[in-house]
């Protein structure tokens, strides 16, 4: 077991795109911690969506041996952490494993929204906070501002900050030195009643849950019982080790200050809070580790098998999905319309897309969205007071007294230019101005309240495009607020299609009722009569559109014995009505729910 | 005692050629050609098509080809001298009936009475003219190499040639066009009197110069497209024209009996580059290249684009998908006794259709598409197909 002294335990923080995982894949290449013949693109980003998209979905770990310029060898435990406002609690409790954190800031593009975010949990987790400047290898590079803008922003001292370039490979030992140098070695007693916090955890099919921990207190090793603190689950340890990239080392023992894995033949990653405190069952702690929470989904949709048969398929993807995402939610729920599904809860739109487009590439589904909803609270006349997670429970307005949605704090950092998109952006979001700080010459950041609903769906990109991509934005709720809300319903040949209905602002209901008609218009095939398609609140029409009676669909020229192009359109044809829903009399495409969805692109 | 030989039954066949050729590429034709006419390569193509029709001659012992098709291109544009040496090359290596029909596809602007001559001297019973428009506008906008007036003579060339089985094309959905113009072709083609007549709405394909215009080209909406079709098949009607097809109509009984083959489940054989065959249960196409054709021939190499042997299922679905395009259209105990697939989900399907007069069922029980019905035969084949998929194949007849 390593000395305390000898041991350093950080994260990296920064704002998307920063370069965050690049400097991590550098520092593991540095200490050799890589197989070059192995390297993946980005090593701790082992999801393939991560790689895709560019960020990082969940917390991972690895161990480095550095030895130092004093000649000393050190232990470095690198805890990446998430990158999206969607995952900020899993970031805190990945901090809260940390003695450090080391900044990465772009050296053109400056402090932004999630890098002042990032940095104020680094620092509300008591973090001691290493900025590196990154990227200065760009002929756009401005080191020295953006140290100004550190020190002036942030208000910790960066004049000697590291300049590197993580993607060339520059500078990467002055990191390592600075982390050995500067971040305080961790704390705490071997012999103490074990505390070990977990901040990640993953379901590995043959052993169970793996759990990454940070042990705080006393020890932990193989065959020893112990228990999860918040969820009283008791379990005997299998094995403990340390991370590399990619592999687990077993070791003896994990000690107080150090950071590694145990697995406990755990079923579920249910079972394994992020945040919670593993305890000895003989020798316990007499209180948990502090800020543990359980996370709570905000954003909510219907998700139904666009072949309705696969339905069982679904519900065992979501199982297994279910044991390796503890902050997802799913619930059986059934639609008139789409017959039976499961209303899933998500962080944030960014999980909810992640969770959809892993069941449709893992689990080879196909699927029907329905559009999202945040929680509405609604008291009723008779005093009952209702959480409302879908359309399909919302109330008759006659039996409503209040209703209630969520609102949120916004901060938005840009470029003081686009101040006056930004403004006209959020009034259009219902947004309440609260204040506007001048962060230096040119940039300011804004805060508002605004209602979570107007958050979720595409705000964030409209936002980019209203600031050419300069804006960035980090939000957190902060409880209900009184509102005027009205559930939309959606008619297909005069029928309610329940899946369609939402609940939305009332000032907002006409002019996407008569969007949302015009995309179903677009979107559904003409049939064989003309189709109504309606939005209407409480029985009363607001929008209509109708689609008009298919005409002609045929292939003119079948000629000169070419059969086989023709039957593979025909082929298209028919499996595409395979994934067709009949509601009443109407055929709708899953791409029509989808253009629901969309329904602010254009 | 020669009627106690019992000669065996051969099966029918037909051969299409496919001659890639054109003076000039028009707007929206995607069939392969070249316009061009380098000695060079018509030479090479010539020595590949009939060194093919060698090698195909010795697998097909059993048949009896009994139409020949060429097409393009442009035949006509290719020569009658091609086309001549062609067919002697065929009747050295198939066993050709006596009446087998035999096409030739020709453009107004290379019709000349010693081709024609030629052609009816080596046995060419069919002419099939592409006359299209009868705008001289139109036809420059869709890259046709001639005028109406072009076409009017080349008609009656074929004419006073002697053949009396000719069709002609003509092409509706056309930029700009309405529907009294369409009416207007239709009339003043009429008058020439054609035996046979194909009316195709343009379809923009991907890859034709027409495809980046799409936008700019001002086509007729679906709903007038339909128009125009309805009105075709009005006119044809009280002309005393029978549709046989969805785009094919013929006075006396006159069909395209090798377009009837595609439609049928024939079997036929193709030669040239991008020609398909459907031959002894395969089905594929030749690649879409003259040179990887011509050496492909000469030096035994791969000359074979997609070849699919087609399973009984997939069979049964071409047959309603082809078949249903025709007039004969489709019947419960033929299709069972076919394919050993219950015809019942498909009887649902059609009842509905003819609901919605869609379909109308025989005397004899066969479904066929009424004019409407075809307007909309994709959605009702691809319903179809969707009822097939699920079906058990059948225990016993």
């Amino acid at each position: 077991m390593t000395d305390l002294s000898h041991i350093r335990n950080f994260s990296i923080v920064a704002h998307i795109d920063h370069g965050k995982s690049t400097l991590a894949d550098r520092l593991l290449e540095e200490c050799h911690a890589v197989d070059q013949r192995i390297r993946a693109e980005q090593l701790l980003d082992s999801m393939e969506l991560e790689r895709e998209r560019g960020i990082t979905i969940k917390a991972s770990a690895a161990t480095l041996h550095y030895t130092a310029g004093d000649g000393e060898d050190y232990v470095l435990n690198l805890i990446d952490t998430p990158g999206h406002v969607d995952f900020n609690y899993e970031v805190s409790r990945s901090l809260a494993a940390c003695e450090g954190a080391v900044l990465v800031v772009d050296a053109s593009q400056g402090v932004e929204a999630q890098t002042l975010a990032n940095t104020y949990l680094a620092i509300d987790a008591n973090l001691e906070v290493l900025p590196v400047i990154n990227k200065i290898d760009l002929p756009s590079a401005r080191p020295a501002e953006v140290k100004a803008e550190i020190e002036d922003i942030i208000g910790i001292p960066a004049e000697d900050a590291p300049e590197i370039s993580a993607k060339n490979g520059i500078n990467i030992r002055a990191v390592l030195e600075r982390i050995v140098a500067d971040i305080p070695a961790p704390q705490g007693d071997r012999n103490a009643p074990l505390q070990a916090l977990i901040f990640d955890s993953q379901y590995d099919s043959y052993r169970g849950v793996i759990v990454y921990t940070r042990i705080k207190e006393g020890m932990i090793r193989a065959g020893m019982d112990i228990q999860m603190m918040a969820t009283g689950a008791v379990y005997k340890v299998v094995e403990v080790g340390t991370m590399g990239a990619g592999t687990l080392t077993p070791a003896e023992a994990l000690g107080a200050g150090e950071v590694g894995y145990i697995t406990a033949s755990i079923k579920t990653v249910a079972d394994t809070k992020v945040g919670d405190t593993i305890t000895g069952l003989d020798n316990p702690a007499p209180e948990p580790l502090p800020g543990y929470r359980a996370v709570q989904p905000m954003v909510f949709s219907g998700v139904y098998p666009a072949d309705g048969a696969k339905y069982q398929d679904l519900r065992e993807a979501l199982e297994k999905l279910k044991l390796n995402d503890a902050s997802m939610s799913y619930e059986m729920e059934s639609s008139i319309a789409l017959g039976f599904g499961f209303r899933c809860g998500f962080l944030g739109l960014l999980h909810m897309e992640i969770i959809q487009e892993r069941l449709e590439r893992e689990y080879n589904l196909d699927l029907i969205t329905t559009a999202p909803n945040v929680v509405y609270r609604v008291t009723k006349t008779n005093g009952e007071v209702m959480m409302v997670y879908t359309p399909l429970d919302y109330p008759d307005p006659m039996e409503i007294q209040l209703a209630e949605e969520p609102y949120a704090k916004v901060n938005i950092i840009a470029p003081q230019e686009y101040v006056g998109n930004i403004m006209e952006l959020c009034q259009n979001r219902r947004g309440e101005f609260k204040d506007m700080v001048y962060l230096d010459a040119t940039r300011v950041e804004l805060h508002y309240e605004m209602p979570l609903n107007e958050i979720i769906y595409d705000f964030f990109d409209a936002l980019k495009s209203r600031t050419r991509g300069y804006g960035s934005l980090d939000y957190e709720l902060i409880g209900y607020r009184p509102s005027r809300l009205v559930k939309l319903d959606i008619l297909l040949n005069g029928e309610i299609v329940d899946a369609l209905s939402f609940i939305l602002f009332a000032d907002n209901a006409y002019p996407r009722a008569r969007k949302i008609c015009e995309k179903l218009k677009e979107n559904i095939p003409r049939a064989q009569f003309e189709i109504p398609v309606q939005a209407a609140i409480g029985g009363k029409i607001i929008a209509r559109e109708t689609i008009k009676a298919l005409r002609k669909d045929v292939l003119a020229k079948c000629y000169g014995g070419d059969i086989t192009r023709k039957k593979k359109l025909l082929e298209k044809q028919k499996e595409g009505k395979k994934r067709m829903r009949t509601f009443g009399t109407v055929s709708v495409p899953s791409e029509a729910f989808m253009a629901v969805l969309k329904l602010d692109e254009d | 005692m020669a009627f106690l030989i019992k000669r065996p039954n051969k099966t029918p066949l037909g051969l299409y050629i496919h001659v890639p050729f054109c003076r000039s590429k028009c707007q929206y034709c995607d069939f392969y050609s070249l316009a061009t006419k380098d000695d060079s390569l018509i030479d090479g193509y010539l020595d590949a098509v009939c060194d093919h029709i060698k090698e195909a001659g010795e697998l097909a012992p059993g048949y009896k080809v009994d139409t020949i098709f060429f097409g393009g291109g442009t035949p006509s544009f290719f020569g009658a001298e091609g086309i001549a040496v062609i067919l002697t090359t065929i009747r050295r290596n198939f066993d050709v009936d006596d009446g087998a029909e035999i096409t030739v596809e020709c453009n107004p602007d290379s019709v000349s009475d010693r081709l024609l001559r030629r052609l009816r001297a080596e046995g060419v019973n069919r002419l099939s003219l592409g006359i299209q428009s009868d705008d001289d506008e139109m036809l420059k906008k869709l890259g046709r190499p001639h005028t109406y007036s072009q076409a009017v003579m080349a008609y009656q060339r074929m004419r006073k040639a002697g053949f009396r089985n000719i069709s002609v094309d003509l092409m509706y959905g056309l930029p700009g066009q309405d529907i009294q113009d369409w009416a207007e072709t239709l009339d003043n083609v009429l008058r020439l009197n054609p035996e046979h007549v194909s009316c195709y709405a343009l379809k923009v394909e991907e890859g034709t110069p027409f495809a980046e215009l799409k936008d700019v080209l001002n086509l007729p909406d679906d709903d007038t497209q339909a128009e125009m079709y309805l009105t075709a098949v009005d006119t044809l009607k009280g002309r005393g024209f029978r549709q046989y097809e969805i785009s094919n109509f013929c006075r006396k009984g006159l069909t395209s009996r090798h377009n009837l083959k595609y439609w049928t489940g024939g079997e036929y054989l193709g030669f040239g580059p991008g020609a398909s065959s459907d031959f002894a249960g395969k089905r594929y196409s030749l690649k879409r290249d003259l040179q990887a054709y011509i050496s492909g021939i000469r030096d035994g190499g791969d000359i074979i684009e997609d070849l699919q042997e087609i399973p009984n299922r997939e069979r049964a679905g071409e047959y309603l998908m082809l078949r249903l395009r025709t007039s004969q259209g489709i019947e419960a105990r033929e299709y069972e006794k076919m394919y050993l697939l219950p015809f019942a989900p498909l009887e649902e399907v059609m009842e509905k259709r003819r609901r919605l007069y869609h379909a109308t069922q025989t005397d004899t029980g066969r479904w066929v598409l009424t004019p409407k019905g075809f307007l909309v035969s994709n959605d009702i084949i691809s319903d179809l197909l969707l009822a097939q998929d699920g079906s058990e194949p059948l225990k016993k007849l």
